[in-house]
């Protein structure tokens, strides 16, 4: 069943921006707003996300700046943060919104600045990242965001026999992908070997398995079911799980497995009445190369354990049998954090209206996102599809 | 030995007795798990019937990184994070890597050392190879 609609989508280029906050979210919005033929009047309310602006350039209180910078202050305006899961959080709760009635049009979206060009240096970034692990049970040991999906990915390869080539093939997968995508943060492929070589982040975990720090935005118009064909293209929002886990990964029951995702997948899918084996593409969160494999075997789409040779087989690449991350994922096409989220929904938008270019999937009417936050005790998935 | 044991354990507590070599968790009434910090009810079934435990101070390895890019404030760079396996529960720590010597694998026995001061002097367990 329909409980929204997506009418217009836009982000930036993933990568380098040294411009405000709300110039490069304004970017997203105007091409969101242009996308679906709304005026600022149309719009009712914002659903906001931005993870560490307070943090990383001493900049909070956003969801009214960001509004007055694109036409739409006095309106209803929230941020959510929940680490790199904020703009799906953000999503849901438009969603779920519009589709009780409350609002017919809404502007939802994320903004970020990571870049050490334009912010600050790789070390306070690591200590900021960082400050998503545990404060008291998981930061004294000096654990960073790389290390905690370490840790995950190491029980993982433990478990299932996932070996660092299985992990290296998703980076060279998913930066293939990232060529065919205008906006990515990384343009160029790469190779095994080179994956292999590259220095140690946190082991098993080479420079390459780890996502880029990136600047950027994206937003969408979502609309509630009724109004929704007066629009061209919509695409529908069939389902949303929302979950979380335990913190610390310590008190975790079985850390790698990523319950909140398997939790959050039931929830979408029963939703839209469909099953795993129904979903044609997925967008997952990619932020290690690791955490792709565990996410693809968590919502379903791969086989548990068979996540590293799925990827290593071509299964998972944009002409294998379930493709995942034709955008490039985080690992190529980047993750300004608060971004992230809102950017695999206009991903989805535009694969599902068959827009997206050389990236452009054969089979798209079914696609599925997956954003976590933390140690993956948040994680959303959201199912979408075509209006037929 | 149970005597001394706080009815209700904080972080403070958690912490005084890591600071004496020693490893509180909690065991919940009601689903049976163990807790390896402090929590005000059980996250597994949300009973506040949670009954300090003392955990073993030795234990195996559950799942280990070595980290070789640090955060700001942490100087030195190649050190080992471990969650470690404690009887019923887990806890994370720092491996004591005697200067990049000592490297743990999963499934390996350590034994709590002592405790590294983090930012702000927060201690973290700290665990060597079992003799
Ligand atoms: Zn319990």
């Amino acid at each position: 069943m329909t409980r929204a609609s997506v009418v217009g989508a836009g982000m930036t280029k993933f990568g380098v921006h040294d411009r405000p906050l709300q110039e490069l979210f304004g970017e997203a919005a105007f091409e969101a707003f242009d996308d679906a033929g709304v005026e600022p009047a149309d719009v009712e309310s914002f659903y906001f996300g931005n993870a560490m602006g307070g943090q990383t350039e001493n900049d909070t209180h956003l969801a009214p700046k960001l509004a007055s910078h694109v036409g739409i202050a006095g309106v209803p305006a929230q941020r959510y943060e929940d680490a790199c899961a904020t703009s799906a959080n953000a999503f849901k709760n438009a969603v779920q919104a519009v589709e009780a009635g409350i609002h017919d049009v809404v502007l939802v979206g994320g903004v970020e600045r990571c870049t050490p060009q334009t912010g600050l240096d790789t070390a306070e970034m690591t200590r900021i990242f960082a400050s998503a692990s545990h404060r008291q049970y998981e930061q004294p040991t000096g654990l960073t965001f790389p290390g905690v999906f370490a840790l995950l990915t190491k029980r993982h390869m433990h478990e299932h026999g996932t070996t660092p080539e299985h992990l290296a093939h998703v980076a060279v997968k998913n930066h293939e992908h990232g060529t065919r995508n205008p906006r990515a943060h990384f343009g160029k492929e790469t190779t095994v070997e080179a994956v292999l070589e590259g220095p140690i982040v946190a082991d098993p975990f080479r420079l390459m398995d780890c996502c880029p720090f990136s600047d950027g935005a994206a937003a969408v118009v979502l609309v509630s079911d009724e109004v929704a064909d007066s629009y061209d293209a919509p695409v529908d929002v069939t389902g949303i799980g929302h979950a979380t886990d335990v913190v610390p990964i310590g008190d975790k029951l079985t850390p790698h497995v990523t319950q909140a995702a398997r939790d959050a997948s039931a929830q979408a899918y029963e939703q839209a009445g469909i099953t795993a084996a129904d979903v044609d593409f997925a967008e997952v969160h990619d932020c290690f190369t690791g955490a792709e494999v565990m996410a693809s075997e968590a919502i379903g789409l791969i086989e548990d354990g068979q996540g590293g040779p799925a990827a290593a087989e071509g299964r998972t690449s944009y002409d294998g049998d379930i493709p995942i991350n034709a955008s490039g994922g985080l690992k190529a096409k980047g993750h300004p954090i608060g971004a992230t989220g809102a950017a695999q929904i206009v991903e989805l938008t535009e694969q599902i209206r068959g827009e997206a270019g050389a990236r452009q999937l054969d089979e798209a009417e079914y696609g599925v996102a997956h954003n976590l936050g933390g140690d993956a005790a948040t994680t959303l998935v959201t199912v979408m599809e075509g209006r037929r | 030995m149970s005597s001394d044991l706080p009815e209700r354990l904080t972080y403070g507590e958690w912490t005084r007795a890591l600071k004496e070599g020693r490893l509180l968790g909690q065991a919940c009434g009601a689903c049976a798990n163990v807790l390896g910090t402090p929590k005000g009810a059980c996250p597994h079934c949300g009973t506040r019937d949670l009954e300090t435990v003392e955990l073993p101070t030795s234990g195996e390895v559950y799942t280990e990184t070595t980290v070789m890019v640090p955060p700001e404030g942490v100087e030195e760079r190649g050190y080992q994070v471990a969650v470690v396996q404690v009887g019923e529960a887990r806890v994370m720590g720092r491996v004591d890597g005697n200067g990049g010597e000592v490297h743990v694998d999963i499934g390996d026995s350590v034994e709590l050392t002592g405790y590294i001061k983090g930012e702000g002097d927060d201690p973290a367990p700290l665990f060597r190879p079992a003799d």
